[in-house]
């Protein structure tokens, strides 16, 4: 395949408290038919990623309601969900919807709006992503990557301070992203010191509650007016057991490697090839499972090679990993996140990147993750 | 013949010292204790209540009868702390046993005599021919006040019986019941704390009761306390048994077995229940037990059992599964009086 | 508020699973509860294997420190979930507790 990202756009990440949903969409909307100069008009639908509008805004029916806020008043307009892979669902949605010949062009709108609610409410909210029996046993987000992390340290070993690493690492490249919700260096004392979420997670090991909009848009041939572009060359989507309970095994997430494996066939490229990837980090454990399971390293051997710094910025020689800052440092706005992460894929594949340019990078990856492990969505990107 | 088929116990793990709450409200404990004769009682965990205790109790009876749950024809739940007002404890319990649909369920209701009195009107229909295998326990998660003579005892445990046609592990030979209207200790709906009148709930409540229970069952059954092995006696504390003992006529040593409430407390519904599980657990076959419940307002149900060469059986598997009572003090686990509070939603 | 015919439907499953016993096979400690649970915090989650195969997630009560621990068996039993509110049904279901 090769879906022309002809548009990006994306507001910044954090806690926004006088942007509503409506203006965030805006944002992001207007950023990215700017970026692709053109119109309301040029766009044949749109298609929403969001998972909380529901049970945090008491709002359904955000096709239609962004598609009249963005210019879109009777156009086709609807909404994909799948827990946190919602934006990477709704990016695969529309790259088919436009490979079915229906459209020419379409846009994604990732959007997520979390600080209106109390933490504890967004808390339970989140927990919707799991199964009823997880619910009623009282697990968190963090309860269930801590389970999954316990059981990686049981049978590799990994330690406490490999898992605050991620999150030194991504704070570090989020520092360098001026949308990122964070700034601030983190050390692995500091992240180690922190409050204990879910043993073993404490609050640094975990992405934060934010708000924020992403929107790309995507064209079935290339722009004329554009001379270097960026393609989707893989699109794939594996799903695993909604509750970690039943899965084969609890020391990676299944649904990845095969998502993962059928990307790279459909690309015709290898790991080796990815110079740049943004991987779903919603808790630093999910970073380690992540390098594991997409292939980039040896099961058990991620957590060591991240410490050693192999996956950061102007530090290792391989791929770099979530230049954004990930979902740690660049913050988690569940349906935004796999749009923002095609974004800035785009963005270093475009080479304007600025400071945090991951230098001739060419082929790059977004890795997005639904609950524990349940949905999995894998794009690769090129330039063209 | 009315038998008992089996039986089955659940007292929660953690426990409260009397010396711990006496302190808090700096009372001398030592008076506490010798006035009470109780040194420490059972609390139930945050998320137990009347029908959990109630479940685990009936589930440990199932595990020792020998019956299939479908095959139990009536169930009835005894309690002063159902958890609703309206909606039945015995469904609930009966749901997850596995009993199936055909059965009688119903919650009784008369302070701490509400499980015997289900043991007797279980009793009635399988002596009528109208069932086969019948259930009935007596269950609490037990309220007081802070600070009231009550906090001292009020605990926590469950105990189901089950009563059968077939031979058990021990015979019914004779039961009565001696009832009057004794306002002695109430809660009213919607109130949380019972209330009590003090010191009459001594001579004219417990005393009167007891004794005319026990005097009419002597009479009926035409025996003499030293024609029992064992007697057991509603323990609203570790006095009024002793006492209600040596006035009919029964020795220490008959009573001693029973006397749960020295390390439990009182878990109303489930006192004497559980002080008959108690004896239960080391009675020789062919023993004789003279039981007799108390449950204020006011009434006492009194029994009398003859043990069978069966009850060796279940009182192996019991002691095998660590569910005897005197096994419990293994498992046991002390907690302060703030967690007392926490755990029983006073804070 | 629970939905009380959700809570009747669960019951079946709850019904069968009661007692059986298990092992841990992974666990936590909640230290931050969803809504509900505040109560109870913190408390170990754990993932069992029953000894008829099944795998669940549950609540460990009734815990030590040191029983929080793969290869810790287990008791499935019959506790109240979490606090109802004041004129909800309450919800009864399953947790486990260390053997």
């Amino acid at each position: 395949m090769n879906i022309v990202i002809s548009g990006i756009g994306i507001t910044k990440f954090g806690e926004l408290w006088d942007m509503s949903p409506r203006t965030l969409a805006r944002q992001a909307g207007e950023a990215a038919l700017h970026d692709a100069g053109l119109v309301s008009k040029d766009i044949d639908a749109i298609i929403v990623a969001n998972m909380l509008s529901g049970m945090l805004g008491s709002q359904e029916h955000l096709g239609a309601l962004f598609g009249e806020e963005l210019g879109f008043l009777g156009k086709p307009a609807m909404k994909v969900e799948g827990a946190c892979a919602s934006g990477g669902l709704a990016v695969h949605t529309a790259i088919n919807s436009l490979l079915g010949g229906q459209y020419k062009r379409i846009m994604v709108l990732g959007i997520e709006k979390m600080t209106d609610q109390k933490p504890e409410r967004v808390a339970s909210a989140l927990i919707g992503a799991g199964t009823n029996e997880e619910r009623l046993a009282g697990i968190t987000f963090p309860g269930v990557y801590a389970v999954l992390a316990r059981a990686h340290m049981e049978k590799f070993g990994t330690t406490q301070e490999q898992m605050a690493a991620v999150a030194v690492k991504n704070h570090f490249h989020a520092s360098l992203n001026p949308l990122a919700q964070f700034h601030t260096l983190l050390s692995v004392e500091k992240v180690m010191r922190s409050a204990c979420v879910a043993d073993p997670l404490k609050l640094l090991d975990c992405s934060p509650i934010s708000d924020g909009a992403a929107a790309v848009i995507l064209s079935i041939n290339k722009e004329p007016r554009m001379k270097d572009s960026v393609s989707v060359v893989a699109s794939q989507v594996a799903t695993d057991t909604l509750g970690v309970a039943r899965r084969k095994n609890l020391t990676g997430l299944n649904a990845t490697e095969i998502a993962a494996k059928k990307a790279y066939e459909d690309a015709g490229v290898s790991v080796a090839d990815i110079r740049v990837a943004e991987v779903h980090d919603c808790f630093t454990i999910a970073e380690i499972f992540a390098m594991e399971d997409l292939g980039f390293f040896k099961k058990g051997k991620a957590a060591e090679a991240i410490m050693q710094g192999q996956t950061t910025l102007g530090v290792g020689k391989g791929v770099v990993v979530n230049t954004s800052g990930g979902l740690k440092g660049c913050g988690h706005p569940v349906g935004a996140t796999g749009v923002k992460q095609i974004v800035e894929i785009a963005v270093q594949l475009r080479g304007s990147a600025g400071k945090r340019q991951v230098s001739g990078a060419r082929i790059g990856l977004t890795h997005n993750v639904g609950g524990s492990g349940a949905t999995c969505v894998v794009h690769i990107l090129k330039r063209t | 013949m009315i038998n008992l088929i089996g039986y089955g116990t659940y007292i929660p793990e953690y426990r409260i010292r009397l010396a711990d709450i006496a302190h808090v409200w700096k009372k001398d404990a030592d008076e506490i204790m010798s006035g009470l004769k109780v040194t420490e009682k059972s609390v139930p965990g945050v998320d137990e209540d009347a029908v959990t205790v109630a479940f685990e109790a009936a589930h440990s009876c199932m595990e020792t009868s020998g019956v299939a749950p479908r095959d139990i024809d009536a169930l009835f739940v005894g309690s002063e702390s159902h958890p609703y007002a309206v909606n039945p404890t015995s469904t609930i319990v009966g749901e997850f046993l596995g009993m199936g649909h055909n059965y009688l369920a119903a919650d009784m209701e008369f302070a701490c005599k509400a499980g015997t009195a289900g043991i007797q009107v279980v009793a009635g229909l399988i002596g009528s021919g109208q069932i086969r295998y019948g259930m009935a326990i007596g269950a609490d998660t037990a309220q007081s006040k802070p600070h009231d003579i009550l906090e001292y005892t009020s605990a926590c445990a469950g105990t189901a019986v089950l009563l059968g046609k077939t031979k058990g592990i021990a015979e019914l030979l004779s039961f009565t019941s001696f009832t009057s209207d004794t306002p002695d200790f109430w809660r009213r709906d919607g109130i949380r704390y019972p209330s009590h009148a003090g010191r009459f709930t001594g001579e004219p409540a417990y005393f009167a009761h007891v004794m005319g229970a026990s005097q009419r069952l002597l009479v009926q059954t035409k025996t003499k306390p030293k024609d029992f092995d064992y007697c057991v006696f509603h323990m609203p504390n570790g006095r009024f048994p002793r006492e209600v003992a040596k006035r009919l006529g029964f020795t220490d040593e008959q009573l001693a077995p029973s006397l749960t409430v020295t390390s439990v407390g009182n878990p109303y519904s489930a006192s004497s229940m559980l002080g008959f599980s108690a004896v239960l657990d080391s009675a020789k076959p062919e023993s004789k037990i003279f039981m007799v419940s108390y449950g204020s307002g006011a009434g006492s149900d009194a029994f009398v059992w003859k043990t069978t060469r069966a009850l060796l059986g279940v009182q192996k598997k019991r002691k095998k599964n660590k569910w005897c009572i005197g096994q419990q003090d293994d498992m046991k686990k002390y907690v302060g009086y703030v967690e007392y509070l926490k755990q029983t939603h006073k804070i | 508020m629970y939905s009380p015919v959700k809570l009747w439907r669960n019951q079946k499953h709850t019904q069968i699973l009661l007692g059986k016993k298990g092992v841990i096979v992974s666990w936590t400690i909640i230290r931050v509860p969803p809504e509900g649970f505040s109560n109870q915090a913190p408390y170990p989650v754990v993932v069992v294997r029953l000894e008829n195969k099944e795998m669940i997630t549950a609540q460990m009560v009734d815990w030590e420190e040191s029983q929080c621990r793969i290869g810790q068996y287990v008791r499935v039993i019959l506790r109240r979930i979490s606090e109802p509110s004041s004129e909800g049904v309450i919800p009864y279901g399953l947790k486990v507790k260390p053997l």
